[in-house]
This record gives C-alpha cells, sequence and structure tokens, in this order.
C-alpha cells in the first residue's frame, strides 16, 4: 500500500470528496427546504432566502458543487490508475481544488444576495464564470498532461467519457455565458430573446449531457469491473454507444423550446435527435446490466453494488422518459409542469446521486486505507434514499400529468374548466408535501453515509481488506 | 445481420486506433460534438423571421429595465413563464380578452430586446407574457407582491414587502449604465433615453420599477393589434 501511495496522488482525492459531502449537505437541505416552500410560503424569508432566489442556489450546489466534486474525485483517482503514473502536477492539482471551492463558495453568497444572470445553471454572474474558466483550463492542463505522460498505451473506455465531458463542457460554458459586463455584479446576455433561448438549452440540455451523464459513465465504467472483479460486458458496445451518444446528445436541447417561436425546423431536429439518443442510451445501460448480472448474487449482500444498480435503473428509466417526453404532443401535456422536475430528479437522484453514493462507498476505505465502518448504515442509506426517490418521483408524475390536464381541460361550452390558478396550486398540494418529505429522506440518507464516513475517516490507516459479504454471511450462518 | 457486423467491425476499426492516441482521440470528439452545435445555433443567426422586431416593439424604457433588472434578481423567472404556446387552452387562459387577435401566442419579434430571454421553464404560477392586459391594475400589483394573499388566496408566491420601502429606492446612475451597456450589444437606445433616466426613477422603488415591467409585458403588440383591428 504504501508504494501506492508513493507513485499516485490521493490528497487531491480526498480533498474532492470532502468537498463532494459539504456541498452534497448544502444543495440537498436548501432542496428539501424549497420542496415545502412549494407547499407552506412562509417558509419563504425575504429577500434572501426566498424561492426564486434559493432555487439557483440548490441547482448550482447540486450540479457544480455536490456532482462536479464527485466527478473530479473519481477522475483523478481513475486517471492516475488507468495511465499508471502520479498526476502530471501536484501544485495544480491543489490549486485547483482550492479556487473550485472559492468559485462554490461565493456562488453561495451571491445567489441568495440576488446577483443572478437567470439562466438556468448559468447564473452565476460573470467574475464567478472567469474564475470558473481559470481553475477548467487549470484542471484541463493536469488531466491531459496525465495523458500524455501515460505509460498504459490504451486509453480505457471510462478515460473517453471523461475527456468528452472536459472537451465539451468548456465549449458550452463559454459560448453560453458570453455577456457584457455593466458593473461588478450585473452583466447582460449577448444574445437576445429567440437566439439566446437556443444557445440557453443547447447549454442547458449539454450540461445534463455532459456534467451528470459522461462523466458518470466514466465512473460506472471503471469502478463497476473494478468492485465485481470482472470486464465489462462488451468493449464494442462501448465502442459504439460512446460515439453515437457523444455526437446525438449535442443537438437535442431545442426539445425544450417546443411549441416555442423557436423555427421548426430547429424543434424538429431537437425532437428527432432526442428519440435517436435513446438507443446510444441504453447502450450504456445495458453494458452496465450485463456487467452487473455476473456478478448478480453478490447484489444481496453489498449496498454498493445495490446503489449502482439502482443508478443504472434510473439511468434506463430516465433516458427512456427524456425522449418521450421530447415528442410534440407528450411535451404539449408535460412542458412547465412539475413532471419535468420529476423527470430531471429521476436522473439526479436516482442515476447521479446512488452512482457518487457508490463512488463514495467504494473509495473512502481504500484511500484512507482503513474498513467501512458500518456496512448495515450503509445499507439503511440504500433503502432511505431509495424510498425517498420513489416518493419523490411518483409524487411529481401526479402532480405535473394533474396540472398539465388540469390546464387544457375545457367544458362543454368550449370556455376553461378551471380559470381560477390558485384552485390548481391547491390540488396539487398533497403531491408537493409528497415531494418534500420524499426529498428529505433521501436526506436523511446521506446525513447516514456522512456520519458512516466520518468514522470510517477516523480508522483511518487501519489497513483495508477486501471482505466479500457473501462469504461473511455463510460462515455467521455455520 | 452480417452487413451491421461488418459496419462495426469497419467503425471499431478506425476508432481502436484512437484509442491509443491521446490528441486524435480528443480531435475527433471535438469534432464529434461540434458538427451538431454548429448546425444548430449558427443558421438561426441568419434567420430574419428570428431576428426582426414586429412593428411596434420598443425597448425598455429606464423604469421598465430596472424593474426587469428585479425580476431577474428576485428569480421570478423560476416559477413564471413568458411563453405562451399556440394551444387554444393557453391562449384562452393567457389572453382572455383576444387583445392580440386571433393568434394570442407568442411570437419571436416580440423578444428581439430581450437580454436575457425570461422564457421561463416552470409555470408554478401564471404566464406573464401578457401581463398588462390581464392585470393592468398597478395598485392590484402593489397590493399582489407585498403580500400575494391579499389578492388571491391560497397564492404560494413568496411576499416581496421590502421592495417597496425607502431603502429600495433606485438608483438612476446605475440604470443609465444599464442601458448603456445594453446599447452596446445592439438596443437601440437613443441618447435621450438614456438623459430620461433621471426623470422616470427619481422617487421610484424597485417595486414601482418592476409593476412597470410587468404593465409593460404584452403591450407593445396589443397596441398593434388594436391599431390593426
Amino acid at each position: 500500500m504504501s508504494s501506492f501511495e508513493q507513485k499516485y496522488n490521493d490528497g487531491i482525492v480526498k480533498g474532492f470528496l470532502i468537498s463532494a459531502l459539504v456541498w452534497g449537505i448544502a444543495s440537498m437541505l436548501v432542496g428539501v427546504w424549497i420542496a415545502f416552500q412549494m407547499v407552506y410560503p412562509e417558509l419563504n424569508i425575504g429577500p434572501y432566502f426566498t424561492f426564486g432566489r434559493l432555487r439557483p442556489l440548490h441547482t448550482n450546489a447540486a450540479i457544480f458543487g455536490f456532482a462536479l466534486s464527485i466527478i473530479f474525485a473519481t477522475g483523478y483517482h481513475t486517471v492516475q490508475r488507468l495511465c499508471r503514473v502520479r498526476i502530471w502536477s501536484d501544485k495544480l492539482a491543489n490549486l485547483h481544488l482550492a479556487l473550485y471551492n472559492l468559485s462554490i463558495i461565493l456562488a453561495a453568497i451571491t445567489l441568495p444576495l440576488g446577483l443572478s444572470q437567470s439562466k438556468e445553471y448559468a447564473e452565476l454572474e460573470w467574475p464567478l464564470d472567469l474564475l470558473i474558466v481559470i481553475w477548467f483550463v487549470i484542471f484541463i492542463v493536469n488531466y491531459f498532461g496525465t495523458i500524455f505522460t501515460r505509460e498504459e498505451k490504451q486509453l480505457y473506455v471510462a478515460i473517453w467519457f471523461y475527456i468528452a465531458s472536459w472537451v465539451t463542457i468548456p465549449i458550452l460554458f463559454i459560448v453560453n455565458n458570453l455577456s457584457i459586463p455593466v458593473s461588478w455584479i450585473k452583466s447582460y446576455s449577448v444574445y437576445a430573446g429567440v437566439y439566446d433561448a437556443n444557445i440557453q438549452w443547447w447549454y442547458g440540455h449539454n450540461a445534463v449531457a455532459f456534467v451528470l451523464t459522461t462523466p458518470f459513465l466514466g465512473l460506472m465504467y471503471y469502478y463497476l469491473p473494478k468492485h465485481i472483479k470482472q470486464p465489462i460486458y462488451s468493449h464494442r458496445l462501448s465502442i459504439i454507444h460512446f460515439w453515437s451518444l457523444i455526437f446525438i446528445y449535442i443537438w437535442a436541447g431545442p426539445h425544450h423550446l417546443l411549441y416555442s417561436p423557436l423555427p421548426d425546423w430547429l424543434q424538429t431536429t431537437g425532437m428527432v435527435f432526442s428519440i435517436m439518443l435513446w438507443m446510444p442510451s441504453w447502450g450504456g445501460m445495458l453494458n452496465g446490466f450485463l456487467t452487473l448480472t455476473q456478478a448478480k448474487e453478490k447484489i444481496k449482500t453489498d449496498a454498493t453494488l445495490k446503489m449502482i444498480l439502482v443508478g443504472i435503473t434510473f439511468y434506463g428509466m430516465s433516458t427512456f422518459e427524456g425522449p418521450l417526453l421530447s415528442i410534440r404532443s407528450v411535451s404539449g401535456l408535460g412542458h412547465n409542469t412539475d413532471w419535468i422536475i420529476g423527470h430531471v430528479h429521476g436522473g439526479t437522484l436516482g442515476w447521479v446521486g446512488m452512482m457518487s453514493f457508490a463512488a463514495i462507498y467504494y473509495l473512502v476505505p481504500r484511500i484512507w486505507n482503513t474498513n467501512l465502518y458500518s456496512e448495515k448504515l450503509a445499507n439503511f442509506h440504500f433503502w432511505v434514499a431509495t424510498l425517498g426517490i420513489l416518493l419523490y418521483i411518483v409524487s411529481m408524475w401526479v402532480s405535473g400529468i394533474t396540472e398539465g390536464s388540469m390546464w387544457r381541460a375545457i367544458d362543454s361550452t368550449g370556455a376553461l374548466k378551471y380559470p381560477n390558478w390558485v384552485q390548481i396550486t391547491e390540488t396539487l398540494k398533497p403531491y408537493r408535501l409528497f415531494r418534500g418529505i420524499g426529498g428529505g429522506l433521501y436526506f436523511i440518507g446521506l446525513l447516514t453515509m456522512i456520519y458512516n464516513v466520518i468514522r470510517t475517516i477516523r480508522t483511518s490507516g487501519n489497513g483495508f481488506k477486501e471482505i466479500d459479504l457473501r462469504v461473511g454471511l455463510k460462515e455467521a450462518k455455520a | 445481420m452480417n452487413w451491421f457486423d461488418k459496419l462495426l467491425d469497419w467503425f471499431s476499426g478506425f476508432t481502436e486506433q484512437w484509442e491509443k492516441h491521446g490528441v486524435k482521440f480528443t480531435a475527433y470528439t471535438t469534432v464529434a460534438v461540434l458538427i451538431g452545435g454548429i448546425f444548430e445555433l449558427i443558421p438561426p443567426f441568419f434567420l430574419t423571421k428570428t431576428a426582426e422586431p414586429i412593428a411596434g416593439t420598443r425597448p425598455y424604457n429606464a423604469l421598465e429595465l430596472a424593474g426587469r433588472d428585479i425580476y431577474q434578481r428576485e428569480g421570478c423567472n423560476n416559477c413564471h413563464t413568458q411563453m405562451v404556446r399556440p394551444f387554444k387552452w393557453e391562449v384562452d387562459r393567457f389572453d382572455p380578452q383576444h387583445s392580440y387577435g386571433k393568434d394570442g401566442y407568442s411570437k419571436a419579434g416580440e423578444f428581439v430586446y430581450d437580454h436575457p430571454f425570461l422564457w421561463g421553464s416552470k409555470r408554478t404560477g401564471p404566464d406573464l407574457a401578457h401581463e398588462s392586459q390581464i392585470q393592468p391594475s398597478a395598485e392590484w400589483h402593489r397590493t399582489h407582491l407585498i403580500n400575494p394573499r391579499d389578492t388571491a388566496k391560497g397564492s404560494i408566491m413568496p411576499s416581496y414587502p421590502w421592495l417597496f420601502e425607502e431603502s429600495s429606492s433606485l438608483d438612476a446612475k446605475e440604470i443609465a449604465a444599464h442601458m448603456k451597456g445594453l446599447r452596446k450589444i445592439g438596443v437601440p437606445y437613443t441618447d435621450e433615453d438614456i438623459a430620461s433616466v433621471a426623470s422616470l426613477t427619481t422617487g421610484k422603488t424597485e417595486g414601482d420599477a418592476l409593476i412597470a415591467y410587468l404593465l409593460k409585458l404584452g403591450k407593445d403588440t396589443a397596441e398593434l393589434s388594436k391599431n390593426l383591428q
């Protein structure tokens, strides 16, 4: 183990894992809070903690705080192993960690202050955008520096997905965030109206693609085979679904703007490519599932594997629901409703969240060279989180379809059946309450994991032993 | 399926070579992601339909612009859309007086001065694209913003009483700077527009500005439609 410690820089992995836990708490706490604001408006504490200001804080902390921390932790961990070299520069890695966390701290301060460009998932004002560009460039130099000094010739599939993310995220981020500053705290997008909408949703949809999908597929392709000690099911499937996924995903943005004044050909292109996207997405899902089946009896006892199983299941479900929602007629009902919120959270809580937790449970004992404090608590985390996701999604499905149906309901004279908006709001109340409870359960799961991780880190250096839990169980029975 | 296997062989023959060359692999990945983006982002810039203002559409005046900034700051777009889709039930709901002629849905030319666009993606509250015609009373908006429950029992909107406090008075210099910035990226503000900032905003609060913005929404198109009729 000590020779490994010298060879690889695991300090940077530790740094990003801890960042993930901190920003995980922040994002999910705010998430639960704003969920209940949708039922109890008195929970809006103005001016800093109203829904309008906290919602961007929730999404930014979740995507750029929690998910990106996991992505960088696993990115640094896997690239060193897959290239068989230490990260190119330790100093750049530390600078990346420091500047990254500085930018998220500043985001957490400026968003409640109301400093916002108001473009979804790109709310941060221009000085923070510049800071983000700086640390991203630092990171990319370091990552590619590692790849170009590698000792392993073949680039493994996990690295492809990470590379695709590092290439695409800056393109999306820079093009969408171009704005003219009018003061230190205010800027206006250089694009206007329909152009701005088109570019925003090209960015917004591909944030889902290249932040919340491809790096997590990379994560799956490394940690799943490592954990079950079996190779990935099909290398050829990996090739096909990687290239088709990254090529097709980028076209799908306009499905966010169906029935808008966006040119029709553009809306249709977005819709067609969204439906095509189903195939490469399920290619990834199937490769994961078929790999998992090689160790299916292990799933019963291993919380980490259960999380990967549920994560891949939700990936399959969300990538089926997405193309469905991008069909014009379905979008007509679902767009602007709670259904979309449910869809997004199926992807984020189910796929991104569960894969992240799996990576944390895999990494923490190995990186801190000890054993997990409690498998039982990990198992509790799995069940409470799964229950939370189901409550969340099912209530949002019901709420969204009810909402969309009530908007369009017309009586026999052709007049609106529910002209009074508040009547609709009141009808949705119970579902929104259940959403809050589901989110709360998921948050309890996260806190359980953090307790487990803290107790584990306290025993750091005790020596990591890989235990096959099945064998442990058999011994206990005998 | 023999042809399919052959196709896969042919394709993976290339990619397997790239997998050993970091630079090549990265370059081809970049090409793959750029194609769709270029195809979708560039052509709309040259389509006049998405670029030309509808006759009568004018930029926001100083007070309305200040209100738009408040709208963005408070994140109103997280719960209110500003884009009416071409459905009967949507037009009926958000154009009850038929102020916009036969087709009261949103047109590209209405948004040409919107930096950034504020269509939103979630309709927790009603759409506001035609708010000037749906609720033209400034007094109603004031009561509603101070406590939404006073005008709509059961509303889940946050209250914004501080927008009308004295500490929330507008800063004319700041608004002038914002207008000059927007002029640089193509909003046709004249020198007179910028000179009128002080007279329009003195003694006004952020709440007044927000109401002025809400009462501008849909106003130009509704007036155009009236003239045509």
